[in-house]
């Protein structure tokens, strides 16, 4: 029993962190079509960044989300206004190149910076486990959790309480209601594209303490997380938090009962599983015109 | 400056200037034109090597080994008196790639010699291609069992050991020990890779027929980021001796679950992740690194030939310490060479039967081959011991008598 509780608390501390990563690539396709296949990139950006903060100046890795976070933001809004909003109204697939070629430019300037070796951020608290009962909570994944849940109520709330947010939300669900009531297709876009890099900040930041990372290393991300954000439906935030809890748990189950080989096959099964009951993903709305 | 002519003449001169500038500095060119025409033309070797992508690290590093011996054998005049030039180009990682590169640089760029690429997984189809067109296929990496198999004679791999073969040397350290101090119980986590699993099957196998347990065995595939469940199953087992697969972040990512998890194993085997010096001490911590073994195919202290020099020149060039992949690849380079200098010319076949038949000392130590190229020597059992790294086996060239054992607890 031990075991299992064991398990799911780990599980479900991954699951956390997973759905922060998922949450700006899930945002960024709601409000504009776009699949931003650079958001791995813009997470392994962020983890480089963290960890020469740690590393020159010793900040805590969660911390300097303080500092990376106002930095991708900054860097989403140029990326957006430089070259997402040239392919606008163009088919989602253009989205897909354009923001590959980013994530390998992203890529080619970290080798030829930071150089091809791994690093992780190990500030001393990152051995260390709180224990409840006989369940261990290891510490980095406890904080990383924490920092999770905290941008994910933020983000929440941003969407649902203020007006930026209730704009956003127009622009998704009816582009042509929200510009009648004079809210502005670009500059939303702008914003939306903004605030979904700038989760990538202390996402990020959680990543350079949790993995060893590469400059190569935003393949692996990039799929995980799609995975995420399809299992959960295109576009939902909540979507996205439960795909990644599922995911989380899957990994952690898998490995602990079936085998490790598996554990992440698991997930995928699920996620064919879901989409032959519900295509549009377990949050994800059914459109009109999916129905043609 | 009003008093001179306007700015015309004078731009005129600086135009002529440059000419004149560029004419001379040609003209200076020309004497070691005719220096190369004397010596023959430059000596092309075509690599294809994983410079982006997942094989990033290992390929940059392979990538210097090379450029140290070219640099270090054209200080010296270069083989068969002809400056050594290396046509390096890219393959993404990719098997695909891979082939095309190597297809080109044989029958496009007509290059003189080939050396290999990184992992087996990129050896595998890039050697076929080098054997299709009966050209010698050193490769600095690639000891999977299955690159054996096909029977090749054009292939030869620059390391003492084949994959499963790299486990004797510490299960020969375990014989060695009192039956009292060898592990009773064994854990074999193994990442699904050509150059880590065979290790650990083999590892298993030969420690079952001594008599030690096992307790719990699992391969894992490349992209397995969380180890937290696995330790968490280790801790509740408690095995004496954890050996396993790890490539590198595996590696790193396992201690770091078993030092969160609070389960510090009596001994601690890893294949090739703490081969990786400050990357993995940064990883793990460096007070955790005490007493973790691995196999290694070459060490910074070794007294091999030219390795004191390769060292020196790896630090000034890149002010850190040399990786293994760097020297794995100087000692494939050495091993062409050597062939290519015995024979006198870049003829294939010749150089092939040369090295069928002969020992060549490389700064891994002295090299010879079976006939399907697989190597016949035995790998170094290293041991991290004080924040460094030192040689505990075989007993002939271990560089301290002194073993961490058992394991201290996580710091």
């Amino acid at each position: 029993m031990a075991h299992f509780a064991q398990a799911v608390v780990l599980g479900l501390l991954i699951g956390g962190v997973y759905a922060l990563m998922a949450s700006g690539l899930t945002l960024i396709f709601g409000v504009m079509r776009i699949i931003n296949v650079a958001q791995g990139a813009f997470l392994v950006l962020v983890a480089m960044v963290t960890w020469w903060l740690w590393n020159r100046t010793g900040i805590d890795p969660i911390v300097a989300a303080v500092v990376t976070t106002p930095m991708m933001f900054g860097f989403g809004w140029v990326t957006y206004r430089l070259l997402i909003s040239r392919i606008r109204g163009a088919p989602a697939s253009m989205s897909v190149l354009l923001t590959f070629g980013l994530a390998l430019v992203i890529e080619g300037v970290l080798n030829l910076t930071a150089g091809n070796k791994f690093k992780s951020a190990a500030p001393p608290y990152f051995e260390e486990s709180f224990r409840v009962g006989s369940v261990s909570l290891p510490k980095a994944q406890a904080f990383g959790f924490l920092a999770a849940a905290g941008v994910l109520a933020v983000l929440y709330w941003v969407l649902n309480r203020t007006w930026t947010g209730r704009a956003i939300r127009a622009a998704t669900q009816n582009p042509p209601g929200a510009a009648l009531v004079g809210v502005s297709a670009a500059g939303t876009a702008a914003l939306a594209f903004a605030i979904g890099s700038a989760t990538a900040g202390v996402g990020g930041s959680i990543l350079s303490v949790l993995y060893p990372f590469f400059p190569a290393s935003h393949y692996e991300w990039i799929s995980r997380l799609l995975g995420i954000v399809v299992l959960g439906g295109l576009g939902s935030l909540a979507g996205a938090v439960a795909g990644a809890v599922v995911l989380g748990l899957a990994e952690t189950l898998t490995a602990t009962y079936g085998s490790l080989g598996w554990s992440t096959l698991v997930f995928y099964l699920v996620i064919m599983a879901v989409l032959l009951v519900r295509p549009q993903g377990l949050f994800g709305a059914r459109l009109r015109e999916d129905a043609a | 400056m009003t008093a001179h002519s306007p700015g015309q003449p004078a731009r005129t001169l600086a135009v002529i200037a440059s000419v004149a500038a560029l004419m001379l500095a040609a003209c200076g060119q020309r004497p070691s034109e005719i220096r190369a025409e004397e010596t023959g033309k430059p000596l092309v070797i075509g690599v294809s090597l994983p410079l982006t992508g997942d094989f990033a690290q290992p390929g940059s590093e392979a990538r210097r080994g090379y450029e140290i011996w070219r640099d270090m054998v054209n200080a010296k005049g270069g083989v068969l008196r002809r400056p050594v030039e290396l046509k390096i180009v890219d393959d993404a990682s990719n098997q695909d790639t891979v082939v095309a590169d190597y297809t080109k640089l044989i029958t496009q760029d007509r290059v003189d010699l080939l050396l290999g690429t990184f992992s087996s997984l990129l050896n595998y189809p890039a050697s076929a291609v080098a054997e299709k067109n009966r050209m010698v296929f050193v490769e600095p990496a690639g000891g999977a069992p299955d690159m054996f198999t096909r029977g090749f004679k054009y292939l030869f791999f620059a390391q003492p050991a084949t994959a499963p073969r790299q486990a004797d040397v510490f299960v020969n350290w375990i014989k060695s020990l009192p039956e009292g101090e060898r592990p009773g119980t064994a854990a074999y986590p193994s990442q699904d890779d050509p150059f880590a699993l065979p290790v650990i099957k083999s590892m298993r196998e030969q420690l079952e027929a001594l008599g030690v347990r096992t307790v719990y065995s699992e391969v894992y595939p490349a992209d397995t980021t969380n180890f937290q469940s696995v330790a968490g199953t280790l801790a509740s087992r408690k095995p004496d001796l954890v050996a396993q697969g790890a490539v590198f972040e595996d590696g790193v990512g396992m201690v770091r679950s078993l030092k969160q998890l609070g389960f510090s194993p009596k001994m601690l085997f890893q294949t090739s992740a703490p081969s990786n010096s400050s990357q993995y001490s940064d990883g793990v911590g460096v007070d955790s690194t005490e007493g973790v073994f691995y196999t290694v195919s070459w060490n910074e202290k070794a007294g091999t030939p030219l390795n004191a020099e390769f060292v020196a020149a790896y630090r000034k060039a890149h002010d850190a310490p040399p990786a293994e992949d760097a020297a794995d690849a100087f000692a494939a380079a050495q091993v062409l060479q050597a062939a290519v200098e015995a024979v006198g010319s870049v003829d294939q076949d010749k150089i092939k039967d040369w090295l069928h038949a002969n020992t060549v000392q490389t700064l891994l130590g002295p090299l010879s081959w079976k006939d399907n190229g697989e190597p016949e020597g035995s790998f170094l059992l290293a041991q991290w011991q004080g924040g460094k790294v030192e040689v505990v086996g075989p007993p002939e060239l271990a560089t301290t008598k002194t073993v961490v054992n058992p394991k201290p607890g996580w710091k």
